[in-house]
């Protein structure tokens, strides 16, 4: 057993001991057990961090586990141990978060289980990126599934938590039977359970398999249009546990469709533009549904899809150009979008977690009652203002090298001969564009309304500053966004030169001092020139002296410009129903009027397929809810009868 | 390194010093087409000082989002001018001149504008940001397809590679038809008019005045030194890619001042020309933008295509 194994296996130990020890003293009214669970968990995730970082830099380790006839096979190579450090960094930081945020639920049992389930969800997401053959990983997933189900449900006393709760039951089921299918397809192929390559497939049946996997991968990732239960799901579940399910889990969903992508060896051309396509709408309508958000939980979670739709984006560019055997283009994709992928996951668990203590202090999720929050809660807001500007793509933060890794490709195509390719590549570049800087649009919006200005409601005036480890959990991650920015030309560099590539990218560390010493010279020269007397005074506001938070621009106001711009994508239904006294039309009698959003994937998609469900299962239920015999001997006869024929016709 | 320095002192003496001058140019233009005699061009000059003097107030509401904005909006238009080679095309450098950096460096100083229109608590100042943003946002794929056509043409996604191809090969007749788009590019990033109208305070036209309304003294002299600085080195990005005769390559005194004349009047005439368009057309309604983008859009998409397939 090598040192590496000890690691990970002491590390696993760790993780059952802090998801036990709360559930044995499940009723005990005291925080150190939590405490002493969560410190557990802290120490596993930061040895998993150690064991992976190695892994990725020199071997692969396998382990096998017999349980229950089936040989679960668990391996960890470069591309799991890449998604292992993403997993326990986000855990890390969570787990420290925790330490003051499982304290406000309102009993012991509650914040016990959370503390639990938290770990218990960790570590199913390791070892469904751990597991090595399929077996393991649908058993796995499931173990994912059903812990971060519960932990959606955790508030199960409320009413939009039990929708929230179903929706993202069914939907993650659904996930799993496209998977189970597509995995039942390879196995009859190769005839065994392990990740072998899927030589000589005929090309339906490896479309087959593909689309069956890219259908159950995209659920779960909540590519649109399977994105309907983030929006609902993020904002029931804990904060903590928004973070790492909008952070680390929809990612798993990325490693597992990456993992099986690289088994399938003869890809075809429409399967990229597909992926590519899927991504380019995903993040383009995750933004412009997340503008007119003013849930600020709801608001992240339609930019999880904007961000997935980025990483599809760098993974279709990456089949396209491999497919065109252009391997240095397809090599900076795929960089471009794991890259993203881990950005992705800090910033938008960095968010996550600082708009949660916002929400734990003002006890609403709705922006337009927040406002001023900067001067009550001034590291939070420097947190937050970090993952805006990372998520937002500005320089020279993390989540702008990802994005602009993935513009110098798209600005690369010269290389391709097909005209429809090139176009299709010009469309998505622009539209693409547009995404980051509508991100930009709704991140000013979010941080100026929360943040900024005077308080709009009597919770926002007396809201305080959260703990500290609600501060240092994400200050960790906020490092991290800083540093992969700041260093990416360094990082990149040592991953370019073991790979073979130029990655081209700009050296932001020497722009970035450069900037400091610009701005620092700025400021002593304005020290020395300028005037340095100031004065504090009212905002002027045409005279009046008394402004208050109602006079204040809203957070509906505005978003309201592009809304009107892209009023064709949000469709707004109008309705204006008014009835009069007389029939002239002069004395009023009662109306009413009132503007909706179509919930267009809702209404045009979600619900044909499940009006067609309840139908056919309002059938079968009449069949079954008699009380004479008849249907029952009518249904067993069929089924004796179509069993022989099955048997005596179709196999002989 | 030698030659790197050189180039960075001179642009950002260049924009420091020049950029004022373009705006109180444009308003002569302006002021002349309309029979007045207008300001001296020495005025904006004149303005910045006298800011610079004058005392800073500070809104009760406001953060230190307010308080850093200007250092953050000054250095920002610093960086930018050393992206774009000016008078002299350095040797290639892996830290400065990607054009895409360029353009989210741009946004990264309208993200904290907006954001310190926002911290007042002004109703002018949040209409101001969301206008804003909203304007940079549908012009962002103009921009970007501008740029992107830039970039194939040249065969590089680096400004000093493209002006030095440019100065090397004449044959892109196509790319006139970006002339436009990048006139609208420059008229938005510069907030003028049709898209917005620097001379108005009144809340039905104004758009980056809005966001500023609540700066004064030295910070509001920055912004306004600094919104200067961004024009001049757009209409140096667009002067030079279509006209580059005069750019040098070689550090002699020589060409070096030559380049220095030449990029004077090329510009001269350009800002010129800007203040007779600006004379000639009205403001556009905030919502009838989205037409004029989708116009350059167009242009730019058909440049690519041009460049791209023939």
């Amino acid at each position: 057993m090598t040192y590496s194994q000890i690691i990970f296996q002491s590390s696993m130990l760790l993780f059952a001991v802090s998801i036990i020890i709360p559930l044995i003293c499940i009723n005990a009214k005291k925080s150190l057990i939590r405490k002493l669970s969560l410190f557990t968990l802290i120490i596993a995730c930061t040895g998993l961090l150690f064991f992976s970082f190695n892994v990725l830099v020199h071997e692969t380790v396998n382990f096998h586990i017999l349980l229950s006839g089936f040989t679960f096979n668990l391996s960890i190579d470069n591309l799991a141990s890449f998604f292992i450090i993403l997993i326990s960094l986000i855990g890390l930081s969570v787990a420290i978060y925790s330490i003051s945020y499982s304290e406000h639920f309102e009993n012991e049992i509650k914040r016990n289980l959370l503390v639990s389930l938290t770990a218990f969800f960790i570590l199913s997401m390791v070892f469904v990126v751990a597991s090595h053959n399929l077996i393991a990983f649908l058993f796995f997933w499931e173990l994912m599934s059903i812990s971060s189900f519960m932990l959606v449900m955790f508030d199960y006393d409320k009413k939009e938590t039990k929708k929230a709760g179903i929706f993202y039951f069914v939907m993650t089921q659904m996930s799993t039977i496209f998977l189970i299918f597509a995995f039942t397809l390879i196995y009859n192929h190769t005839n065994s359970l392990d990740y072998t390559p899927l030589q000589g497939l005929s090309a339906p049946l490896a479309s087959l398999i593909f689309l069956s996997l890219t259908a159950g991968f995209a659920i779960k990732a909540g590519v649109i249009p399977f994105h309907k239960w983030l929006p609902y799901a993020h904002p029931a579940s804990p904060s903590s546990i928004s973070a790492l399910m909008s952070g680390v889990m929809i990612k798993v969903a990325i490693y597992g469709f990456l993992r099986f992508l690289f088994l399938l060896p003869e890809q075809q051309l429409w399967w990229g533009i597909l992926i590519l396509i899927a991504g380019t709408v995903s993040a383009l309508l995750g933004v412009i549904y997340a503008l007119k958000e003013h849930d600020i939980k709801r608001l992240l979670a339609y930019h999880s899809i904007e961000n997935i739709g980025i990483i599809l984006l760098g993974v279709g560019l990456y089949m396209i150009f491999s497919f065109y055997q252009v391997r240095d283009l397809a090599m900076i994709s795929i960089f471009a979008a794991l890259f993203h992928t881990l950005n992705h996951a800090l910033f938008k668990s960095l968010l996550f977690l600082s708009s949660g203590s916002v929400v734990y202090r003002m006890n609403t999720k709705n922006i337009e009652e927040m406002g001023g929050l900067i001067k009550k809660m001034p590291y939070t807001a420097l947190l937050f203002l970090i993952g805006a500007i990372s998520i937002s793509a500005l320089p020279p933060f993390n989540g702008f090298v990802s994005e602009l890794m993935i513009f110098q490709v798209f600005l690369k195509f010269n290389v391709l001969s097909s005209p429809i390719i090139k176009i299709i590549l010009i469309l998505s570049l622009s539209l693409f564009a547009l995404t980051s800087t509508l991100a930009a649009v709704c991140f000013v919006k979010a941080f100026g309304i929360v943040f900024l200005a005077s308080p709009r409601s009597k919770e926002a005036e007396s809201a305080k500053e959260v703990d500290s480890s609600m501060i240092i959990g994400p200050a960790i991650i906020a490092i991290f966004c800083i540093a992969l920015g700041v260093f990416s030309y360094q990082i990149f560099e040592v991953i370019g030169q073991k790979v073979g590539i130029n990655f081209s990218l700009p050296n932001l560390l020497i722009l970035s001092m450069i900037a400091v010493f610009l701005g620092g010279l700025t400021y002593l020269i304005m020290k020395m020139v300028g005037n340095n007397k100031s004065r504090v005074t009212e905002t002027w506001g045409c005279g009046i002296n008394s402004q208050n938070g109602r006079m204040e621009y809203t957070a509906s106001g505005f978003s309201q410009p592009v809304t009107t711009i892209f009023s064709s994508i949000y469709k707004p239904k109008l309705v204006n129903k008014k009835s009069f006294y007389d029939p002239d039309g002069v004395f009023f009698k009662e109306g009413e009027a009132k503007i909706s959003l179509i919930k267009f994937f809702e209404e045009y998609l979600y619900m044909p397929v499940f009006r067609v469900i309840s139908k056919v299962s309002s059938v079968l239920y009449s069949l079954q809810n008699r009380v004479e015999l008849y249907p029952y001997i009518l249904i067993s006869f069929f089924a004796i009868i179509s069993l022989l024929l099955y048997l005596g016709v179709i196999i002989r | 390194m030698n030659g790197f320095l050189l180039f960075a002192i001179a642009n950002l003496t260049l924009v420091l010093f020049l950029s004022p001058l373009y705006i109180s140019v444009i308003k002569k233009v302006k002021a002349i087409l309309q029979g007045r005699h207008g300001p001296s061009v020495v005025q904006t000059y004149r303005n910045i000082f006298k800011l610079l003097k004058k005392e800073s107030l500070y809104s009760r509401n406001s953060s230190f989002i307010t308080r850093v904005t200007p250092y953050v909006d000054f250095t920002g238009s610093l960086l930018l001018s050393l992206f774009v080679p000016l008078i002299f095309i350095p040797n290639n450098s892996n830290i400065f001149g990607n054009i895409i950096l360029f353009s989210y460096i741009l946004m990264l100083t309208k993200f904290f504008i907006a954001l310190s229109g926002l911290d007042a608590g002004s109703t002018f100042g949040g209409m101001g940001s969301s206008r804003e943003m909203s304007v940079s946002a549908i012009i962002e794929p103009t921009i970007i397809m501008v740029f992107a056509a830039v970039a194939f043409s040249f065969n590089s996604v680096n400004f000093f590679e493209i002006i030095k191809n440019s100065l090397l090969s004449q044959n892109h007749v196509f790319l006139w038809l970006l002339f436009i788009p990048f006139i609208i590019i420059l008229i938005t990033e510069s907030s003028r008019i049709p898209v917005d109208n620097p001379e108005t305070h009144l809340e039905l036209t104004m758009i980056h005045e809005a966001m500023v309304l609540e700066q004064s003294g030295k910070n509001l002299a920055l912004i306004e030194w600094s919104s200067a600085i961004k024009q001049l080195v757009l209409i140096g990005i667009i002067v030079n890619i279509f006209i580059p005769i005069g750019v040098s390559t070689t550090m002699q005194i020589m060409t070096l001042s030559i380049a220095v004349i030449m990029f004077f009047i090329k510009s001269l005439l350009f800002v010129i020309g800007i203040g007779i368009i600006e004379s000639n057309v009205a403001k556009l309604r905030f919502f009838r933008l989205s037409n004029l983008f989708a116009m350059s859009y167009f242009l730019s998409f058909i440049t690519i295509l041009i460049e791209v397939l023939l």
